[in-house]
């Protein structure tokens, strides 16, 4: 039987000032991709969910418009401290990252031009996508003993990545099938 | 206010694409794109300079690009009203489904649900990476970065910013 919400709340009682600051961690050193250091502090630093929980509440975030990392920020915030829990997570993702960048940026606009600059943030890519696999691979860790998981894995990466498929034809037309056969599994298990 | 209507007419339509921006911001970008430039509020060019300096900056990039063309037509109440309308409805439907979600934990459909669709989440996660990569990547000593950044992020619990520093360095020496 796992902890209900409630439960985990009144032990370890989670300050709003420590969603504020982690989260506004994940803002700032969330170049290239937030989901890196999103992952990186909410699972490995903080312990507030684990792999499993991390991964369903990205899947719940895939599956709705806006941002995935906004939508992250408010799941684990509300997760934790319920709906004032939920906004001291996306003020400390939001508010100080967007005051700096709006005023980096009116300097930045200047400098687009310097090849130094292009190139700087060319390596930065290249380093963040690898960041970026290799937090999907670890997510994948706790499914890998299960073959079918390991398949629908490579399914969406196939229809995403070499088919090119846009996300909603690739998440819509897996989903079902996906479903299907857990549920298929969990019928004929005892 | 520079051009107060303008800047409440970009908000009211901000809210709306953001309400129904599946698969992320990026994928309604071309929709805001045609109404700035239509209106004459923006140039091409400026839209591509607020494109560029948003992945640069670290932080929320999409509400910070909407804010830098809420900043040209509004100054800063302009800017800040983007903001709200790029993040606000989002988060309202991010927070009413997770507690939907949260309160049928339990539940046997849920369940399934779940373990379905856990494994293409995270798919599409390393497809995420490997797209940019192939997009970023256009030498070997580049795709050595990528590969180099998977192995030492799997094997090692090093802090990520060393391997996106070491990344940036080599960049700008114009080694890659």
């Amino acid at each position: 039987m796992t902890q209900t919400v409630a439960a985990r709340r009144v032990e370890e009682r989670i300050t709003l000032a420590a969603l504020f600051v982690n989260f506004l961690k994940v803002s700032l050193l969330g170049f290239g991709g937030g989901l890196v250091w999103a992952r990186r502090i909410v699972v490995e630093r903080q312990r507030w969910v684990d792999d499993h929980e991390f991964a369903e509440i990205l899947t719940l975030c895939q599956f709705m418009p806006g941002p995935n990392i906004v939508g992250i920020t408010t799941c684990v915030g509300s997760r934790l401290r319920g709906s004032i829990g939920a906004v001291a997570a996306v003020a400390g993702f939001i508010l100080i990252p967007w005051t700096i960048g709006l005023t980096l940026g009116g300097v930045y606009l200047h400098f687009t031009e310097f090849a130094v600059l292009r190139n700087t943030l060319g390596g930065l890519s290249s380093a963040a996508a690898g960041l970026m696999i290799a937090t999907g691979i670890r997510l994948l860790m706790p499914y890998r003993s299960r073959q079918t998981a390991l398949l629908f894995a490579a399914l969406a990466f196939t229809g995403m990545a070499v088919a090119k498929l846009p996300l909603l034809v690739v998440l819509f037309g897996l989903a079902p099938v996906s479903i299907a056969i857990v549920g298929v599994a969990s019928l004929r298990a005892p | 206010m520079k051009d107060p209507t303008a800047s409440l007419v970009l908000a009211a339509h901000l809210a709306l694409l953001s309400s129904i921006s599946f698969g992320g911001f990026p994928t309604v970008l071309p929709d805001v794109r045609n109404l700035v430039t239509a209106n004459g509020w923006v140039t091409d060019r400026e839209f591509a300079d607020f494109f560029a300096i948003s992945q640069v900056v670290p932080g929320p990039n999409m509400i910070l690009m909407m804010s830098f063309v809420g900043l040209k037509l509004g100054g800063i109440p302009g800017a800040i009203i983007s903001a709200f309308a790029t993040f606000g409805p989002p988060c309202l439907m991010y927070y009413t489904s997770y507690r939907l979600w949260d309160r049928f934990r339990d539940r046997p459909w849920q369940q399934m649900a779940r373990r379905g669709l856990a494994p293409l989440t995270i798919g599409l996660v390393i497809a995420g990476g490997y797209v940019m990569a192939r997009a970023v990547d256009n030498s070997w000593q580049s795709a050595a970065v990528t590969a180099g950044a998977v192995a030492l992020m799997l094997a090692t619990r090093i802090n990520p910013l060393w391997i996106l520093l070491t990344g940036g360095i080599l960049g700008g020496l114009d080694l890659l």
